[in-house]
C-alpha cells in the first residue's frame, strides 16, 4: 500500500501537536519538517524527523516529501500553499484558511489548477462527541434543532496556551490585524461555524455583537446570531478572555434537547497520557482528522473539510464584522 | 526612612492590614498608611509607581496590580502631596511579556491616558550600572534614569505563590520587574540573591499590596490593602498570609541579612489572622502538583511533556 510522505510546515504551537501525532498515523510517515526556529527543529529531530529545513521552500523542493502540513500563522498560508500547489504537494492547511477571502480563493485555484488534493484542518469535525451530535441530527433523534448554541471560552494566544504551565513568549504576529485577519471570531469562530455549518447548512444571515476587553485593536469576544438555510437559529459565544477553557455545543430540538462538550483532563491524566502514550486525549480529534487526510490520499477520494469549506466560513466571518450591532448604548 | 516602633528597647517595622469598605480604595489607602504613621517627605515632585504586571493576565486573576488601585492611589498623592505631581508608572519586558503589549492590555493606557501620568518601559530607559552583592554572589544591576532620578518610589505588588523554588511573589519580588534585561530567566539558578541585589539597589520607599483580588490557589476577593516601609517585613506578614512558613523562603532570611528591612514587624489594624483564614491556600494536591512540577523542570521532563 501507498505510504503518504509527510512534510511538516511551522513547529509553533498546533505544529507540535501535529509532530507528535504524524508519530502515530498508519501509512504516512514524516519525512521533513521545517521552521525558523532551530530550537524548534531540533524537537523535530529528536521525535525521529532526519530531514529539518529553516525555509519552507527547501522542504518543498524535497522528492521525498509528496503531501505537507502547513501550520503557519495566517499571514503565510497564502504564499506557502499556493507555493506548495505549484510543487505538487497534497496539502493539510491548519484554519483559517486564510485572513480574507480574496486570499483564500486563490489558494483553492492553485490547488485546483494543479490538482493536487487541499484539507482544512478543523478538528472538531473529528471530535467523537462532536460527530456523536452530528449522528444524532442526522437520525432524527432530536427533531428539528430550533436552537443551537456554541459557545467556545478559551485562553486565546495572550494568556496561558492550553497545556503550559508556565507563560509562553506571544508572537509578535498576534497583536497584528493585519496579519491575522481578525480576532478571536476569526480564530476560535471559524471552529465552531465550520461545525455548525456541517451540522445545519449554509448560513444565510449573521449578525455580531464584538468585544474589546484587551483593548486591542481586533476583537476578543464576539457573540453572533446566525439563520441556517433550513431554520435552524444559531447562537455563537467565542472568547479569548479566559484563563480557563470552554467548549460546548447544545442543541435544543422538537423533540428534546442534547448537548456535548471538550475539556481538558485535569493536568495528572494529562501527564500520564503523555508520558505513556506520547500524546493526551485532549487533541485527539487532530490525530483523527490527520489519519482521515491520509486515508482519503492512498484512496484518491476528496478530504473534507474542503478548501471551499474553508472559504465558506471566511464569509460568514466576513458577514458579522460587517453585520455589527451595538447593544452598549440604548 | 523607615517607620518603626521600639519594643523592649527593640526598633520593630509597622504593617499595617486594611480591609476596603464601601468600595473606597482611596480611603483604605489612606487608612493603611496612618496606620503606619506615614507622612510623605515634603519637596517630592516625582513620583514611581511599580505595579505587578505579569504577562497579560488582567487584574481578576489576581496575579496583576488592578489599574483602578493604582488610579486610587495616584489620587491620594494628588491629594497628599501635590497635584502637579509627575508621576511614572513603571514595568520592563520579560522573557513572556511585552511592556507595550501589557500597558495597552491591562488598562494602563487607559489609566495614563485619563490621570495625565507617564507609562515608562524600563527595558527602553536610559540607565546606570552600579555593582552590588547578596550572598556570595556579585551582580551588575542596570537602575533605569527613571527610578534613579524619583523622589519617591511606592512598591505595589500582589500576593502570589510561585512555581519557582522562591515561593513568594511580593513586595521583593515585584521589584525584581524593575531589572530593565527582559531575559530574566538568566538569574534564575540565583534567583534570591538577585532578587536581594536588585532592592538593594532600586531603593523603593514605600510598598503597599493590592491584596483586592488575591490569587493563591485560584482568584479571591479579598479586600486586603497592606501597607509597610519594609519591604521584608511586609513580606514576612504576606507569607504568613498565604500560609507559607516565612523560615523556609530563604531570600527573605537573606534579604534581612543585607539589611533591606526586618524579619519581625509589628501589625496594625484589622487581624493579620482573619485575612490568612480567607486566602486561598494550596492544598494537599496543589502542593504535591508544584513539588512534581520542580522535580520536572530540574530534571528537563518538564519540555519533554510540552509542560514549558
Amino acid at each position: 500500500m501507498e505510504k503518504i510522505r509527510l512534510g511538516l510546515i511551522g513547529l509553533g504551537y498546533i505544529g507540535k501537536i501535529h509532530l507528535r501525532h504524524c508519530q502515530r498515523l498508519a501509512n504516512a510517515k514524516l519525512m521533513a519538517a521545517s521552521d525558523l526556529s532551530k530550537k524548534a527543529l531540533k524537537i523535530a529531530n529528536d521525535a525521529g524527523v532526519k530531514k529539518t529545513y529553516t525555509n519552507y521552500e527547501q522542504l518543498l523542493r524535497d522528492s521525498d516529501v509528496d503531501t505537507v502540513i502547513i501550520a503557519l500563522p495566517t499571514h503565510l498560508h497564502t504564499q506557502c500553499a499556493k507555493q506548495a500547489a505549484e510543487a505538487k504537494k497534497r496539502i493539510f492547511l491548519e484554519k483559517p484558511i486564510a485572513r480574507n477571502i480574496k486570499e483564500a480563493k486563490e489558494i483553492i485555484l492553485a490547488a485546483r489548477k494543479n490538482n493536487v488534493k487541499l484539507m482544512m484542518g478543523y478538528p472538531l469535525r473529528f471530535n467523537p462527541a462532536f460527530c456523536k451530535l452530528k449522528e444524532r441530527i442526522d437520525d432524527g433523534t432530536l427533531g428539528e434543532i430550533e436552537i443551537a448554541n456554541a459557545t467556545y471560552i478559551s485562553t486565546g494566544p495572550f494568556m496561558h496556551r492550553a497545556e503550559a504551565h508556565t507563560p509562553l513568549p506571544v508572537p509578535e504576529w498576534w497583536f497584528n490585524k493585519e496579519l491575522t485577519g481578525g480576532g478571536t471570531l476569526i480564530d476560535l469562530g471559524s471552529h465552531v461555524i465550520n461545525l455548525l455549518r456541517w451540522y445545519f447548512g449554509e448560513i444565510i444571515n449573521v449578525k455580531s455583537h464584538l468585544g474589546y476587553r484587551f483593548n486591542l485593536d481586533f476583537e476578543d469576544s464576539a457573540t453572533c446570531i446566525a439563520k441556517f438555510e433550513h431554520g435552524t437559529l444559531g447562537v455563537i459565544n467565542v472568547g479569548w478572555f479566559s484563563q480557563g477553557y470552554h467548549l460546548k455545543i447544545g442543541l435544543h430540538g422538537s423533540v428534546r434537547s442534547f448537548s456535548a462538550n471538550h475539556s481538558p483532563s485535569n493536568p495528572i491524566t494529562t501527564v500520564i497520557q503523555t508520558l505513556t502514550k506520547g500524546y493526551s486525549k485532549f487533541h485527539e480529534g487532530h490525530f483523527i482528522e490527520l489519519q482521515h487526510f491520509v486515508n482519503c490520499l492512498i484512496k484518491d477520494r476528496s478530504p473534507s473539510p474542503s478548501g471551499e469549506d474553508g472559504l465558506g466560513d471566511l464569509q460568514v466571518i466576513e458577514q458579522a464584522y460587517r453585520n455589527q450591532i451595538r447593544i452598549d448604548q440604548p | 526612612m523607615r517607620n518603626l516602633q521600639t519594643v523592649d528597647g527593640i526598633f520593630l517595622s509597622l504593617v499595617s492590614f486594611a480591609q476596603i469598605k464601601n468600595s473606597n480604595i482611596t480611603e483604605t489607602i489612606d487608612d493603611s498608611l496612618d496606620l503606619i504613621n506615614h507622612e510623605f517627605p515634603e519637596n517630592i515632585q516625582n513620583v514611581v509607581i511599580k505595579p505587578n504586571l505579569c504577562y497579560y493576565w488582567d487584574y481578576t486573576t489576581g496575579q496583576t496590580t488592578d489599574p483602578n488601585f493604582v488610579a486610587a492611589l495616584i489620587d491620594l498623592l494628588r491629594t497628599k502631596i501635590s497635584p502637579n505631581l509627575e508621576i511614572s508608572i513603571v514595568e520592563s519586558d520579560a522573557s513572556a511579556m511585552r511592556c507595550r503589549y501589557a500597558f495597552k492590555m491591562l488598562s494602563y493606557e487607559k489609566l495614563a491616558n485619563s490621570y495625565n501620568v507617564n507609562l515608562v518601559n524600563l527595558s527602553e530607559d536610559q540607565y546606570e550600572t552600579l555593582c552590588t552583592t547578596a550572598g556570595t554572589y556579585s551582580f551588575k544591576i542596570m537602575v533605569p534614569k527613571t527610578i534613579q532620578e524619583a523622589d519617591l518610589r511606592i512598591n505595589v505588588p500582589k500576593i502570589k505563590y510561585t512555581m519557582e523554588p522562591i515561593k513568594l511573589t511580593c513586595a521583593l519580588k515585584n521589584i525584581f520587574g524593575c531589572n530593565p534585561y527582559p531575559q530574566k530567566f538568566k538569574y534564575h539558578s540565583k534567583l534570591g540573591e538577585a532578587i536581594v541585589a536588585i532592592n538593594k539597589a532600586m531603593n523603593f520607599n514605600l510598598h503597599i499590596i493590592d491584596g483586592v483580588i488575591v490569587s493563591g490557589i485560584q482568584p479571591r476577593r479579598l479586600g486586603l490593602v497592606m501597607a509597610s516601609t519594609d519591604p521584608v517585613a511586609i513580606d514576612k506578614a504576606a507569607a504568613e498570609i498565604a500560609g507559607l512558613n516565612p523560615k523556609t523562603i530563604k531570600y527573605l532570611q537573606l534579604a534581612k541579612k543585607e539589611g533591606l528591612g526586618n524579619t519581625t514587624f509589628i501589625p496594625k489594624g484589622e487581624p493579620l489572622e482573619y485575612f490568612k483564614s480567607k486566602y486561598p491556600k494550596k492544598n494537599l494536591q496543589a502542593k504535591l502538583m508544584s513539588k512534581a512540577y520542580s522535580i520536572a523542570v530540574q530534571t528537563g521532563l518538564s519540555k519533554k511533556l510540552g509542560l514549558e
